[in-house]
């Protein structure tokens, strides 16, 4: 009945399924990132006028009916109904909120400022005593965070699954909501790197970040004006290679891995073959036509000949980079920062940035690894 | 005394570019920062600026992005040209007088109506060459003001801490000042001051949370030993329940009557596949050599498929899709007495080209 009203009701308006076609494709990994990334800089240059009432209203208006009518399809459903994927619907209302309520804020601010009137925060003095303000707070924040957890657990019935049996993987197997934007980078990185080491680095470049920036500016008030850079980073780093990365792998990840649009049912013996090369195929066999070295080259152990061309790649960009950076768009703040925190400052960003960079390349090229010395484990 | 402006506020806006002009010209009221310039803490008072107005101005001038911002009162000019120690003597002999006025025109400032604000905001917006001299709409923000002090010097414990001698006549005004208008550092130091603590005196409380501290530590550490000592035992285990390596799966025959290409599912549980190679089987680990998890026999796909990431394997075991760095591995097989046995306990890698090894294999 459902599927027939949304058939019906939307063929007269145009062809019903030539929209879920069209939103499965836009739905393509590669479509899916780019248009993600669009949409967040278009809204960072927009800021004031996208974080009007109006637009914000019409936003969530908008998001919310999209949402609806994709329930009716019956394989967007089944997606948005399982009881593990209940947060990531709250998840997309929070983060649109929280976001837009931190950029109204700046938005309003940096108005202010250019009026020469006082800021938002002027005058407020909202230091409240830990005992007993804090500690009573954070107890009941306590209990009523125990109180829905079980209320929900039991609405929603919190899946039990079978025991765990070491000879068979859920098909397929997804992380906790949470962890699914982690998940992902798996799925382009050896483990090491996106297990331990981005991981890791996200953990030392956030405590980082006080010692690294210590420009005042928008301590203590809202401003995206007076701190672009910092901002526009920390929002691709959160919004894009975190939230919808778990949104990517929560609707768009089916059987086997495989991608599905969101309105594709997830067919597990769905066929679809990726031949990955290494950048040493590319190199040695496309570029110089040549076999691949397996020798030993006048003292150098055979992988790093075999490496080489990847090895060098790499260490360009971490090494040439800094410096082209530091001359260029980084001017100033290599100035401002000095050379030690500038260096670690251009260390995380790269690093981050290889992110995007190594997954446009397995789209794009079937990239499998630019270094790849299995023999030890270490591929990037 | 003929009249003339006083400056009775001072305050940067943000936009410093740490060009230090400012305290060239004023050195007792800027403090340039390695990364912003902030008022020293004597100069938020009125007292303290108003000997000083021709100096404040003049590094108001001077500062390149005209950013510090001013507020004066009409006033009885100053005697002398201000000096820090001038500035001592003029509080003192105008102290009765000069109070008033001051205070109420700060106090007054909050409570201009928004209209007005925004009125004398266009007005500086439009002669933009005046604005450092006139007194700019709007209260100098103290909350950014005090967050910015509080982020960027360590001014206030830094002029408590000092004796008069070092920091001169500045240190003895914050001993006057109210609490409550001092900047955070300042008013903790004023505090343990006046409830009789030094810095550098023993007292009572410093015993005490010196020994909480101490027994506290101990007690972490004593915590810790324990329970590293625990986890060793727990890594011994009493019992170790290790079941035979070798599964032994049945006659020769029945894998070798297989069709090249054909995968056997049945051993799973036992963690292989027994594959039907061109002239051999082989025994593969189920283990996908990304992250652990179990891929499945697509057969229709004729490749092993991992759930978790997506890597793929060919029925050999290759891998070719997916990150999933290198080859399934392989375990041993022999054939004894007719029966095909798989020895867990020993694997062959293909990147190490171990899978030539005959005990990799049992050829039909
Ligand atoms: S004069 Fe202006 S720019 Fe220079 S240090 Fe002072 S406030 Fe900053
Ligand atoms: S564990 Fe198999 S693909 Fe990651």
């Amino acid at each position: 009945m459902i599927e027939s009203i949304w058939t019906h009701g939307l063929v007269a308006a145009g062809d019903s399924n030539a929209v879920k076609d069209a939103i499965n494709a836009i739905c393509q990994p590669h479509w899916f990132f780019i248009l993600s990334n669009v949409a967040l800089f278009v809204f960072l240059m927009g800021y004031r006028t996208f974080t009007k009432p109006a637009f914000a209203l019409f936003a969530l208006l908008a998001f919310t009916a999209f949402y609806i009518l994709s329930a009716l399809d019956p394989d967007f459903l089944s997606i948005i109904i399982k009881a593990d994927n209940v947060p990531i619907t709250m998840m997309m209302y929070l983060t649109g909120f929280f976001a837009w309520l931190g950029f109204r804020q700046s938005a309003i601010n940096d108005t202010r400022m250019e009026q020469g009137q006082p800021l938002l925060e002027a005058g407020s003095d909202d230091k409240v005593l830990v005992w007993p303000d804090l500690v009573y707070t954070e107890m009941i924040a306590l209990v009523l965070c125990t109180v829905f957890l079980m209320v929900w657990a039991v609405v929603l019935r919190a899946p039990l699954e079978p025991p765990a049996n070491p000879s068979v993987a859920p098909n397929p197997s997804k992380a906790p909501w949470y962890f699914l934007g982690l998940q992902e980078l798996l799925v382009y990185f050896d483990p090491w790197i996106a297990g331990v080491l981005l991981p890791g680095l996200i953990i030392v470049g956030l405590i980082a970040v006080p010692y690294i920036d210590k420009n005042p500016r928008g301590n203590g008030y809202y401003t995206f004006k007076e701190r672009k850079f910092a901002i526009t980073t920390f929002m691709v780093g959160y919004l894009i290679m975190w939230i919808v990365l778990i949104v990517f792998g929560t609707f768009l990840r089916g059987p086997n891995w495989n991608f599905f649009g969101p309105y594709e049912f997830w067919d597990p013996h769905r066929p679809a073959a990726l031949l990955n090369i290494d950048f040493r195929d590319i190199f040695w066999v496309r570029w110089m036509g040549r076999a691949i070295p397996t020798e030993d080259w006048s003292g150098i152990p055979y992988y790093l000949v075999r490496e080489a061309p990847g090895i060098a790649l790499l260490l360009g960009y971490f090494l040439v980079f800094p410096v082209v950076l530091k001359h260029t768009v980084f001017r100033r703040m290599a100035v401002q920062l000095g050379g030690i925190r500038y260096g670690i400052m251009v260390f995380l960003f790269l690093w981050m940035l290889l992110v995007p960079i190594k997954m446009a390349l397995r789209w794009t090229l079937n990239m499998h690894y630019i270094v790849a010395i299995t023999e030890f484990f270490l591929n990037v | 005394m003929a009249t003339a402006e006083l400056v009775t506020r001072v305050w940067i806006e943000p936009g410093c570019i740490v060009c230090d002009a400012c305290e060239n010209a004023a050195p007792t009221v800027f403090h340039v920062t390695d990364d912003t310039c902030v008022i020293r803490p004597d100069a938020l008072n009125a007292e303290f600026t108003r000997p000083l107005t021709a100096e404040i101005k003049e590094a108001a001038e001077e500062c390149p992005v005209d950013v510090i911002k001013f507020e004066v009162v009409m006033g009885e000019a100053p005697a002398a040209t201000a000096t820090p120690a001038a500035a001592k003597e003029e509080k003192a002999a105008a102290k009765a007088d000069a109070d008033e006025p001051a205070t109420a025109a700060v106090k007054k400032a909050p409570h201009k109506p928004a209209a007005a604000a925004k009125e004398s905001g266009k007005a500086a917006a439009k002669s933009p060459e005046k604005a450092p001299t006139v007194s700019v709409a709007g209260e100098p923000d103290p909350a950014i003001q005090a967050l910015l002090r509080a982020a960027t010097s360590r001014g206030g414990m830094a002029v408590i801490g000092k004796t008069d001698a070092e920091s001169g006549p500045t240190a003895k005004m914050w001993e006057k000042a109210p609490a409550s208008e001092l900047p955070p550092d300042a008013r903790q130091a004023k505090v343990l001051k006046a409830s009789g603590e030094t810095k550098d005196g023993v007292t009572r409380r410093g015993v005490l949370t010196g020994s909480a501290l101490g027994i506290g530590w101990l007690a972490f550490g004593g915590a810790s030993v324990v329970s590293a000592v625990a986890f060793q035992r727990f890594m011994m285990p009493n019992v170790l329940e290790e079941p035979d390596p070798r599964v032994r799966i049945g006659k020769l025959e029945v894998y070798a009557a297989m069709p090249p290409g054909e995968v056997n599912n049945d051993h799973k549980p036992d963690g292989f596949w027994i594959i039907r190679l061109e002239d051999r089987i082989a025994a593969l680990n189920i283990i996908c050599t990304h992250l652990g998890c179990i891929p499945n026999w697509l057969a229709n796909d004729r490749k092993f498929k991992c759930p978790c990431h997506g890597s793929g394997f060919r029925q050999a075991g290759i891998n070719f899709e997916g990150p999933a760095p290198r080859p399934l591995e392989r375990f041993r097989i022999e054939v004894v007495d007719g029966f095909v046995v798989v020895d867990k306990s020993k694997k062959y890698q293909y990147e190490k080209g171990q899978w030539e090894s005959a005990e990799s294999f049992v050829e039909v």
